[in-house]
């Protein structure tokens, strides 16, 4: 094919056309047009403006600006004014959009939807201002999601046509193509080579040496190949560079192929991205008619010719070797280096692969100089690398940075954390051969070495989120899953290795695992890395050792406990519900009991998993409905309030003493052996529950005149009447445990002649140790700490509080006063120093509180406690405002400049309790920094014959949380002190109805009566009045049963 | 037909024989344009005699990658994507709903790549991954993309495709 050359002035002419739609001096709206906004609708809605538009306003495609969480993209663009972007633009919004271009005050109404403005932008080969102008809007860069991006790959993105050639020459495109024709090839190579520009597909190894090595080496034919056989699952970013800039990849390789001296160019991509391939072909058309590529370029004497194939979905192709031999017609499998292509690759001849991304960069170092691209980044890495921020994370899409940019900055700042209350667990980079980096290693610099020496690498740009619902012996099998699929079978060690590790993972995964596997895993996974033929094989084991390396104890969970926590290894649970109750209720049993009408076993049921369940249907957090599979469809299944009603309608019948008097009698016989509990609340009440059943002799000692701890102490009465309590605590008196109370541990009796009365010991003394905030005048009279007080105020022995409360904190401790004093005639006010949807106090309790009339002020950190003669008076506060994602998920508290007063009678500091487990002795049991003591993370043990359980262990945590560690400590101490697996026998089957519900409705979680906020004050009646039986029969049938599978088990039945 | 991927020419070469990744292209073409959208044993001939390569050698290439079908589809394809944003956001519980609901609760994919009815009215088939994960979980039907699906979007997109078939 012969290109007449253009002249220097058609070259003009282009430009002109081009930058008449890139700079329009008409309105017009662009859309964004990757495949990402396709799949939301950005087709259509550019149909749409279209047809509203007609020939009044210009409507203009785009590439992908990278926002891809908030696609549909629609920027306006008016002369003089700064481009406007919108997010999340629906088709039935076009008329709108044409209207504001056409019109002044449309334009103005509008604009307060936009979500950001573009001044200028610096195209990197050129700049332009589009125009100034409307200040309330941020500019695109003090988006969080933007923040701190360099957008040097993406540099046209979103900003060019990019099915226009003309825009692209318009913004300087082909300039750094005509600088290096100008250059001699080595200088040229010289160029890349002091830029210290590294492989983007992920080894890193140095472009300039490459290109060196391959311009030394003679051949008859010499070939240059881009890799954009993007196969890493959870990666994307070649997708969308090609697809939004086509232009950038043609103008790098026609750059290198000169450089090299190589006047043929390949380019391999994947089947999977159509638009790509369709919009690259045309690029590589328009290219050739504009003589860019093709024969005499420029009038210089160099030709390329570049050609385009589709691959047809093998990983292993990504191998440059592999690849090779897949242009070449045959099965992708690699073959060993060297020879390296470099010497003698396509067709036997010299040939350079380059990942999509690193030819992009080529332009940019050429046309701005090494000098500029060192300036980006970190001196052994410069430059940026585009990412693909994906999974459990709010803000997903590509994000471009500089290298070196903190992985925490990533996740917390660009992406904003999880977008919910789940926390964040790790960051899976470079898919398949990357590694799991947990959320305690965030401060990791994003760069190739730095990634490596934790055990991942950068690879081609993926970062898939991982939240505490997905399990990491999942994401290991996952991802040898696919590699065992996808190893070609050359080699043994990646062939059969891979399929083994994959074979000892599914046992793991399916309660089928030995401790000893995990021994097996890692020799494997090193036999594996060492001695396999290509990368694919030499990596595999990555993301096997990161995960055993820093998430061992899921593994062992696994294997030891046969448990899922997350909640993703099917064989391991009954239902997510089930999974997620830290008591491992039976709900699907008792719903199904319900609904069966055979109350009487409901009940036994949920007796047998949990001895408080009228209480704990009360207070519960609700652990099971975090996880109910109903949510995805309308609500939750309300599981608590259901155990609520068996539990109230036995007591109120007085059936329960038939199901008391069968535990008691089924009592395993007297063992002899004696266990002594330091704390009666949740935790210690599971325990000896449990441990009385199993025939021990258990003993319980509490410095307070009753049992239930917190339950008792802590929770108001409003929320669970005491003698709801007081009849589950009978059940205790009728199995034997027998309760000392009034006595403390360390004042009363010592600790260690219990530890040497008793055969085993449990520490189960909570966390009820009021923090103090450390700030002036703490000390002051009418200063309480908030846990203490409510427990004072539960025993009758509080001070009459004065008009004015005010509470400190956002916990449930802190509603739980506030709500306390509301009920004693306060006016009662709350101060937090976060947001509302930032408070970790349960939402029911923080909606009854508004209910109230109790007053909220957020963001208000307190500074002082002001006082006169000795008793406070107000306390000054500081007011904060929300700034970047912190690691709880929440906007981290910034302090401004402000400050208010708020007076006062009484102050309750309600900022959070921690353990004080002094008693046991100072140092003896690794008690962690902030006094928790250490145990065995699976059985509870501490050491010796002492064992520690509930908020001791964990901190502040929930009641189901401490009566899930009471249990297993029960089963643990058994198994050690007998010698014997027979917990199992404190359960039984019902044999329940099996039938699975028809195709659900949507409707709505059935709520129980509430008594009337204005019949509240004054008293402690009761608010919620549970509900009624039809109620709790419709309830029990929204389950979806999701234990009706063949390979539902328990561990615990 | 389904166009779900395009097929590729070459541009630039003259020469059928010299063109980079041209069996390839052959048997992504031939597979495109079977009624069933499979490499059959009779097409395999085919094209060995017709491009010259040995029989042997066309299988391997058949059989080596995941976009050629061996077996035939149906009439509708369900694209559940395993990559890796979907994998943590639960497209493995989309693949076995699909499965379920399309008449296949048994499949499991560690086993089978893809499956097809009966009745070839549709086949669910899995991919690496789409890269559309920002937007993941997300299936393909008959080459449309699907972005963050739920199990109950899926129900309502398979029934209405299946009573679309049913017509």
């Amino acid at each position: 094919m012969t290109v007449k050359t253009m002249t220097p002035r058609e070259y003009g002419a282009m430009a002109e056309r081009g930058i008449a739609t890139v700079k329009p001096s008409v309105p017009a709206i662009s859309v964004g047009l990757g495949t990402c906004g396709i799949g939301n609708g950005a087709d259509v809605l550019f149909d749409a403006l279209n047809d509203a538009a007609g020939d009044r306003v210009l409507i203009k495609k785009a590439g992908c600006f990278g926002f891809c969480a908030e696609e549909p993209l629609v920027m306006l663009y008016s002369p003089g004014k700064p481009i406007l972007l919108f997010t999340e633009a629906k088709a039935s919004k076009a008329g709108k959009f044409v209207e504001a271009a056409l019109d002044e005050k449309a334009y103005d109404r509008l604009a307060k939807s936009a979500r950001a403005k573009i001044s200028r932008w610096d195209f990197r080969t050129s700049a332009v201002e589009f125009g100034s102008g409307s200040p309330a809007i941020p500019e695109w860069n003090e988006l969080p999601f933007f923040k701190g991006q360099e957008k040097l790959v993406l540099r046209d993105c979103g900003l060019i046509d990019p099915e226009n050639i003309d825009e692209y020459v318009a913004i300087g495109g082909y300039s750094a193509l005509r600088k290096a024709l100008g250059m001699s090839p080595d200088e040229a190579i010289a160029e890349v080579t002091a830029a210290k520009l590294r492989g983007r597909g992920g080894a890193g190894f140095p472009t300039g040496l490459k290109w060196k090595m391959m311009r030394q080496n003679p051949g008859a034919r010499k070939f240059v190949i881009c890799n954009a056989d993007e196969g890493d699952p959870g990666a994307y970013m070649n997708r969308n560079e090609i697809e939004s800039d086509p232009h950038m990849l043609i103008e790098g390789m026609a750059i290198g192929a000169y450089a090299m001296g190589a006047p043929e160019g390949i380019v391999y991509a994947r089947a999977e991205y159509p638009l790509a391939i369709e919009r690259l072909r045309k690029a590589i058309e328009d290219a050739t008619a504009a003589g860019f590529i093709g024969d005499n370029v420029m009038g210089t004497g160099f030709s390329f010719k570049l050609s385009l194939v589709s691959g047809a979905g093998a990983f292993v192709c990504g191998e440059e070797t592999a690849l090779i031999a897949s242009l070449e017609g045959k099965a992708g499998r690699p073959s060993p280096r060297p020879p390296f292509p470099a010497q003698k690759g396509y067709l036997g001849m010299p040939t350079n692969i380059n990942n999509v991304e690193t030819w992009c960069n080529v332009p940019v170092v050429i046309a701005r100089g090494a000098a500029y691209f060192t300036g980006i980044g970190t001196d052994k890495s410069p430059g940026t690398k585009v990412f693909s921020l994906v999974g459990k994370v709010k803000n997903t899409g590509l994000v471009e940075l500089p290298l070196g940019t903190p992985l925490g900055s990533i996740v917390y700042g660009m992406g904003e954390g999880t977008g919910s209350r789940k926390r964040i667990k790790a960051v899976q980079t470079g898919g398949p051969s990357g590694g799991c980096i947990p959320a305690e290693r965030f401060d990791v610099k994003v760069d190739y070495e730095s990634l490596a020496e934790l055990g991942a690498i950068m690879g081609s740009g993926g970062m898939v989120v991982m939240d505490q619902d997905n399990c990491m012996v999942d994401v290991a099998r996952y991802f040898i899953s696919f590699t065992s699929a996808e190893s070609c079978g050359k080699c043994a060690p990646c062939r059969e290795g891979l399929s083994q590790m994959l074979r000892i993972l599914t046992d793991v995964s399916q309660g089928d695992g030995r401790m000893e596997d995990i021994v097996e895993l890692e020799r494997l996974a090193r036999v594996v890395k060492d001695s396999s033929l290509c990368g694919l094989g030499q990596t595999a084991s990555n993301p096997v050792m990161t995960t055993l390396k820093y998430f061992r104890n899921e593994y062992e969970s696994h294997i030891v406990e046969k448990r899922c926590e997350s909640g993703t290894c099917e064989a391991l649970f009954e239902a997510l519900c089930e999974n997620s109750c830290p008591l491992h209720m039976n709900i699907p049993g008792y719903l199904a009991l319900l609904g069966d009408g055979r109350i009487e076993d409901a009940f036994e049921l949920t007796l047998r998993d949990n001895p408080l369940p009228g209480s704990m249907g009360r207070i519960c957090h609700f652990h099971c409905q975090m996880r109910c599979r109903r949510d995805t469809l309308d609500e939750p299944v309300a599981q608590g309030e259901i155990h609520r009603y068996l539990a109230d309608t036995m007591y109120k019948m007085g059936r329960e003493k038939d199901v008391w008097n069968r535990l008691v009698k089924e009592k395993k016989p007297a063992t002899g052996r004696t266990v002594a509990i330091v704390g009666a609340g949740p935790a210690g009440l599971a325990a000896s529950f449990y441990l009385s059943r199993l025939g021990h002799e258990v003993t319980v000692f509490d410095s307070k005149p009753k049992a239930g701890g917190i339950l008792r102490y802590g929770i108001p009465a409003y929320r669970l009447p005491k003698d709801v309590l007081d009849k589950e605590l009978d059940l205790w008196k009728r199995l034997g445990v027998k309760f000392v109370f009034n006595t403390s541990i360390g004042k009363d009796v010592g600790f260690d002649s219990l530890k040497s009365q008793y055969d085993a010991l449990i520490v189960a003394s909570g966390a009820q140790s009021d923090r103090r905030l450390g700030v002036a005048g703490e000390d002051l009279e009418g200063v309480h700490a908030g846990y203490e007080w409510l427990e004072a105020f539960a025993m009758g022995k509080a001070p009459k509080p004065g008009r004015r409360a005010l509470v400190l904190g956002g916990g449930n401790v802190a509603i739980d006063a506030a709500r306390t004093l509301f009920r004693e005639d306060c006016e009662v006010t709350v101060a937090y120093r976060r947001s509302k949807a930032s408070m970790p106090a349960n939402a029911v309790e923080l909606v009854g509180a508004e209910e109230e009339g109790i007053r909220f002020e957020f963001m208000l950190q307190p500074i002082e406690m002001l006082g006169e003669k000795g008793r406070v008076k107000a306390v000054r506060f500081k007011v904060m405002k929300p700034g970047g994602i912190d690691p709880s998920g929440r906007p981290t508290p910034v302090e401004t400049d402000r400050v208010v007063d708020i007076p006062c009678d009484d102050v309750y500091v309600a900022v959070g309790e921690r353990v004080d487990a002094s008693f046991m002795g100072e140092g003896r049991f690794k008690a962690a920094k902030d006094g928790r003591v250490a145990v065995d993370r699976l059985s509870g043990k501490a050491s010796g014959n002492v064992w520690a359980i509930g908020d001791a262990v964990t901190g502040p945590a929930t009641a189901a949380e401490a009566m899930g560690l009471g249990k297993r400590a029960a089963k643990a101490i058994d198994e050690e002190l007998m010698q014997r697996d027979a917990f199992g026998d404190l359960f039984r089957e019902f044999g329940h109805s099996m039938a699975l519900p028809p195709e659900p409705t949507k409707t709505k979680m059935c709520r129980s009566r509430l008594v009337p906020p204005e019949e509240r004050r004054g008293n402690f009646q009761e608010i919620a009045q549970g509900y009624s039986g039809e109620q709790a029969l419709l309830e029990a049938t929204r389950c979806l049963r999701c234990d009706i599978r063949a390979d539902a088990r328990s561990p615990w039945r | 037909m389904e166009t779900r991927f395009a097929t590729s020419t070459p541009t630039g070469t003259d020469n059928g024989t010299e063109q980079p990744g041209a069996l390839l292209t052959t048997l992504e073409e031939a597979q495109r344009t079977d009624e069933y959208r499979h490499l059959s044993e009779a097409t395999l001939r085919k094209v060995a005699l017709e491009t010259g390569e040995p029989l042997s050698r066309v299988y391997s290439v058949a059989t080596f990658y995941s976009f050629f079908n061996l077996k035939p589809q149906g009439k509708h394809t369900v694209i559940v994507c395993r990559g890796t944003a979907c994998h943590t956001r639960g497209s493995l519980n989309l693949l076995k709903e699909a499965a379920a609901r399309l008449g296949m609760p048994e499949f499991r994919e560690d086993e089978e790549s893809s499956f097809t009815t009966d009745d070839r009215l549709f086949t669910v088939r899995t991919v690496a991954c789409f890269g559309q994960c920002a937007l993941a979980p997300v299936i393909s039907i008959d080459g449309t993309i699907h972005s963050r699906v739920t199990q109950g979007k899926l129900c309502t997109i398979l029934d209405a495709m299946r009573k679309g078939a049913a017509r």
